[in-house]
């Protein structure tokens, strides 16, 4: 009776161990632990939208503008879907 | 005694065997669940093509994954497909073909943190670009990791603390065209210093920079660059209103849409909130912010296919 808690004991660390090491491989994808999907990030609060006055613009420009330097304004690519790969060039 | 000794003994060894089995159990059935889980590939057939800098990618981090189904597929007509061994994770199809994915997690309750839409930016190796980061100041939030057929990505923040994704595509990135509706369209980055970020970005994906205060631009062009690469604009690089005291610098991307008017009270309808009203923006089209029912926001932009060759004044 003596040995009987030592080695319930021994059991009972070693389930403790095991499933320890078991919980470290689930760790990969599931998002528990920690650990979690590579993307699975929460963002900072704290977006504010409020103050986007009449002048406020975030669109792209147009293709074909083109600056007082000449240089061309860069726009959004222009062709269609499975049109030849790159699809149409900005103009 | 004797007998109750020896059984003591039969019991812990067999206790002791039943926890080595269920700990193996376990561990191979954990093991086999992530081995089954399979993004698709950014593109199928691959490409084979590479656009460094390019949005290629967005994934909804929510905690209501059904929510978001009911409202992503009312606004856009997405439908979805669960990942095989993943019920946190779904991918947004758009006629058949994989526009987003939504991951369900938890949202802290201690911690002031929102749903959002994280964007990808596409690179050819995750490693030195997240090296590269570490040096400019930005940080490095989730190391790279591989998924099969997906490929390498790392999750990052930039020295304003936006936070973005870079993704190395195992079979390339999609080829470059115009985004039909209800696909991604573009992507615009709001921080304090739109200067100083486009130094960072230029670094890691080495981006041409385009400002458009310098080319004569009119009001509220100031502190508004464009990044572009392979001659197409990519996104957008803005200051953050500087009237807001809540604020923090994000990345927006922007879903096409036919009628922004239309699209920001059918999200209002289908239970989000609009953030910035319907306006129209340079190129001519009107372009609105909205949040879904969790608060994710993203844009939605109107995008004629005709080149008018003008901006409105």
């Amino acid at each position: 009776m003596k040995h009987m808690p030592r080695t319930w004991k021994a059991g009972a660390v070693g389930l403790l161990a095991l499933t320890s090491l078991a919980a470290c491989v689930v760790g990969g994808y599931d998002g528990g632990g920690g650990v979690g999907y590579v993307g699975g990030f929460y963002e900072p609060g704290g977006y504010e939208y409020g103050g986007w006055g009449p002048g406020y613009r975030v669109g792209p420009p147009r293709g074909g503008v083109r600056g007082s330097g000449g240089r061309a304004r860069p726009s959004i690519p222009h062709g269609q879907r499975g049109g030849g790969g790159h699809g149409g060039r900005p103009h | 005694m004797t007998h109750s000794k020896g059984s003591g003994r039969n019991l812990g060894r067999q206790w002791l065997c039943a926890a080595l089995l269920y700990a193996a159990a376990a561990a191979a059935a954990h093991s086999a669940l992530s081995a089954a889980v399979v993004l698709p590939p950014l593109t199928q057939p691959a490409s084979g093509e590479h656009h460094v800098g390019k949005v290629v990618w967005a994934d909804l981090v929510t905690p209501d994954l059904d929510g978001a189904k009911r409202f992503y597929g009312g606004l856009f007509g997405w439908t979805f497909r669960d990942v095989p061994g993943e019920r946190n994770y779904a991918l947004a199809l758009l006629n058949g073909e994989p526009v987003a994915g939504m991951f369900q997690k938890a949202l802290p309750a201690s911690q002031s943190q929102q749903p959002a839409w994280l964007t990808f930016l596409a690179v050819q190796d995750v490693d030195a670009v997240q090296q590269a980061a570490l040096q400019d100041g930005g940080k490095v939030l989730s190391k790279a990791h591989y998924y099969a057929h997906r490929g390498r990505q790392a999750v990052l923040a930039d020295p304003d603390g936006a936070v973005f994704a870079v993704l190395a595509a195992e079979g390339g990135d999609p080829p470059d065209y115009l985004a039909a509706p209800g696909e991604w369209i573009w992507s615009s980055l709001l921080v304090a210093d739109p200067k100083q970020e486009t130094a960072f970005y230029k670094s890691l994906f080495g981006y041409d920079v385009y400002d458009l205060a310098s080319d004569g631009g009119s009001e509220g062009d100031a502190q508004h660059y464009i990044l572009s690469s392979d001659d197409y604009a990519r996104a957008g690089l803005n200051a953050l209103p500087a009237d807001s005291m809540r604020r923090h610098p994000h990345w927006l991307n922007f879903v096409r849409v036919t009628d922004a008017v239309d699209t920001a009270k059918k999200a209002v309808a289908l239970g989000g909130r609009v953030l910035v009203e319907p306006r129209l923006d340079r190129h001519g089209g009107h372009l609105a912010v909205v949040a879904d029912p969790s608060g994710a926001p993203f844009g939605v932009m109107e995008w004629s296919d005709t080149d008018t060759k003008q901006e409105p004044q």
